[in-house]
């Protein structure tokens, strides 16, 4: 039993790590910013990170929480150009900043190791860490959500005239979501960093932006518990079914067509949204046999 | 105090949509402003509410000028709106369409926000009660936990009255708040926009049902084609001759 769970163990590590990226996606979605640049400020954490520890020999912690910084700082930034775009101008321009990053990487090599990326970065995270960074991660997207800031995100998301007219100002919100996910991606990069003994700048690229993406447009976008569903059937997906793991890019291509079009929530929302409209409509003709009932008395 | 448009203009490139307007909506009164379809009465609210750049001439709330203030700083200066065509959140749920109401008056800290700590753990509550008190006070308690995107007209022109009110707001622009009621709505609704005006707000009220409108407004604005035509008591201004001719005129357009 406890051998079968061992062998596991890489892949709910692997499963926590994508999390802590998924839901560095999600927030920035959930507050109305389509930007796709998780995973470029996830390789800035991860090189902050790397770099500090092996080039400078920082403690992991330190380097840990510099990478968070970096992330947020990078995202700062970012945000002055974005906020001037919309919708697809923003995924675009997130592109670039990926395409960018990847290539300061492979230029940078003195310091970033270039195409080779990386190496001897000493292993200082394990299950238990990465446990406890996505609890404390669940934790931080449901303490958001549910004050003022989440629901100003939520009113953004949806119509952002009508969120100004209630006194939501848009850019500062969008900053502030956008910053907190580039903080989330910087430590999740420098935890993926500290897990994996090397860096290559190849990581952090397209074939990770989609995986990254469909986590969240599977699970669903509007809900803490979607990227929890969606990290894990994308993951474990291709381990049950074996002759697939060859073929992840095809298989994760295929269900967010299928998921787009016939549950365009994603899996978890579309669950909720279905459970709450029949909880809803019992307790609608509860109310409504109630009254007769009593006039028939 | 009071609200005011000095001479208020709007060009849409060649279009005058808003040509010199001079308004005053003084608190604890309902002004009406009325006009035929394409008067620019929208275009006013929009630009009064920072959602259109005002091509000419002065808004000012009291003493302060709004006149290119952006729209989230004109909610906190205290004023609310409503929509023509309404403008609910749909993926969200009818008490959760309220709560954002109340966003002019949260002031936990961001930190607190971000962390969950009690302060703003109880400041979500308190307006979560406020926003129960709110739909028990539009008889629509039933409905909290319902998505806002289901709900009937009616019910969701109320929902956005509702989230307007929550801010708490000095001056409410109602942008036609009764089009697509029966009578028995809306003159419950006439009862509470009297109410808000006996309670100190000012309301300005755009409505095509002129009946509506003389029934509830001491004083009128009639706009036509982005000017203002008349102004004054509703029985005096409804038989200026121009009136007559700019409804008649607009009803055949
Ligand atoms: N964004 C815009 N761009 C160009 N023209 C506009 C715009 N908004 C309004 N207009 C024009 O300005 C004029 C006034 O429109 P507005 O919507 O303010 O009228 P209204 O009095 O509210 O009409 P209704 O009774 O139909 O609601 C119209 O001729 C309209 O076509
Ligand atoms: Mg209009």
């Amino acid at each position: 039993m406890t051998n079968v769970l061992l062998g596991y163990q890489p892949l709910f590590d692997l499963f926590l790590l994508h999390l802590g990226m998924a839901y560095s996606q999600w927030l920035v979605l959930r507050a109305g910013v389509f930007s796709l640049a998780t995973v470029g400020l996830a390789a800035v954490g991860a090189y902050t990170g790397g770099i500090l520890v092996v080039t400078l020999g920082f403690p992991a912690p330190v380097a840990l929480l510099a990478a968070a910084l970096a992330g947020g700082i990078v995202a700062l930034g970012l945000s002055v150009p974005l906020a001037r775009l919309r919708g697809v101008y923003q995924a675009i321009a997130t592109v670039a900043f990926i395409q960018i990053v990847l290539s300061l990487n492979i230029y940078a090599a003195g310091l970033t190791g270039g195409p080779q990326g990386l190496n001897g970065i000493p292993k200082t995270v394990g299950t238990l860490t990465l446990l406890i960074a996505g609890i404390l991660t669940v934790y931080l997207m449901y303490a958001i959500m549910s004050s003022r800031l989440g629901r100003a995100f939520d009113a953004i998301r949806q119509n952002e005239a009508v969120a100004a007219s209630l006194g939501v100002s848009i850019v500062r919100h969008q900053t502030l979501a956008f910053v907190i996910s580039g903080a989330l991606a910087g430590t999740y990069g420098a935890l993926e960093a500290f897990h994996s003994y090397a860096l290559a700048p190849s990581q952090f690229a397209f074939p990770f932006l989609i995986a990254v993406l469909s986590y969240v447009v599977l699970g669903g976008r509007n809900t803490i518990i979607g990227p929890i569903i969606g990290t894990a059937i994308l993951l474990i997906l291709p381990e049950i079914a074996r002759p697939l793991a060859e073929a992840r890019m095809l298989v994760y291509g295929l269900l967010l067509i299928l998921v787009i079009n016939y549950l365009p929530r994603g899996i978890a929302d579309t669950l909720i949204e279905r459970a709450r409209a029949r909880r809803l409509s019992a307790r609608l003709a509860k109310s409504d046999t109630a009254p007769t009932t009593a006039a028939r008395s | 105090m009071s609200l005011t448009l000095n001479n208020v203009s709007k060009r849409f490139g060649g279009v005058v949509a808003s040509d010199s307007v001079n308004i005053t909506v003084p608190k604890g009164k309902i002004t009406g402003l009325i006009g035929p379809n394409g008067a620019g009465k929208t275009t006013i609210v929009n630009m009064i509410t920072g959602m259109l750049a005002v091509s000419d001439g002065q808004i000012t709330v009291g003493d302060r000028d709004i006149t290119h203030s952006f729209a989230d700083e004109i909610c906190r200066a205290g004023l609310a709106r409503t929509f023509q065509n309404i403008r609910i959140l749909p993926d969200n749920s009818v008490l959760e369409n309220i709560l954002i109401g109340f966003h002019r008056h949260e002031e936990c800290s961001t930190l607190a926000a971000m962390l969950g700590l009690p302060a703003a753990r109880r400041e979500s509550g308190k307006i979560r009660e406020m926003a129960i008190a709110m739909l028990r006070r539009f008889g629509m308690s039933a409905l909290a936990d319902f998505p806002a995107g289901g709900l009937s007209y009616g019910h969701q022109r109320k929902l956005e009255m509702m989230r307007a009110l929550a801010s708490e707001p000095e001056f409410m622009l109602l942008d036609e708040p009764v089009a697509g009621m029966n009578d028995v709505e809306s003159d419950s609704l006439a009862e509470l926009f009297r109410e808000l005006a006996s309670t100190g707000m000012g309301v300005l009220l755009i409505e095509h049902n002129i009946r509506f409108v003389s029934k509830l407004c001491e004083h009128v604005y009639v706009l036509d084609g982005g000017r203002l035509i008349a102004e004054g008591a509703p029985g005096v201004v409804l038989r200026d001759p121009e009136v007559m001719a700019a409804y008649i005129g607009g009803e055949h357009a």
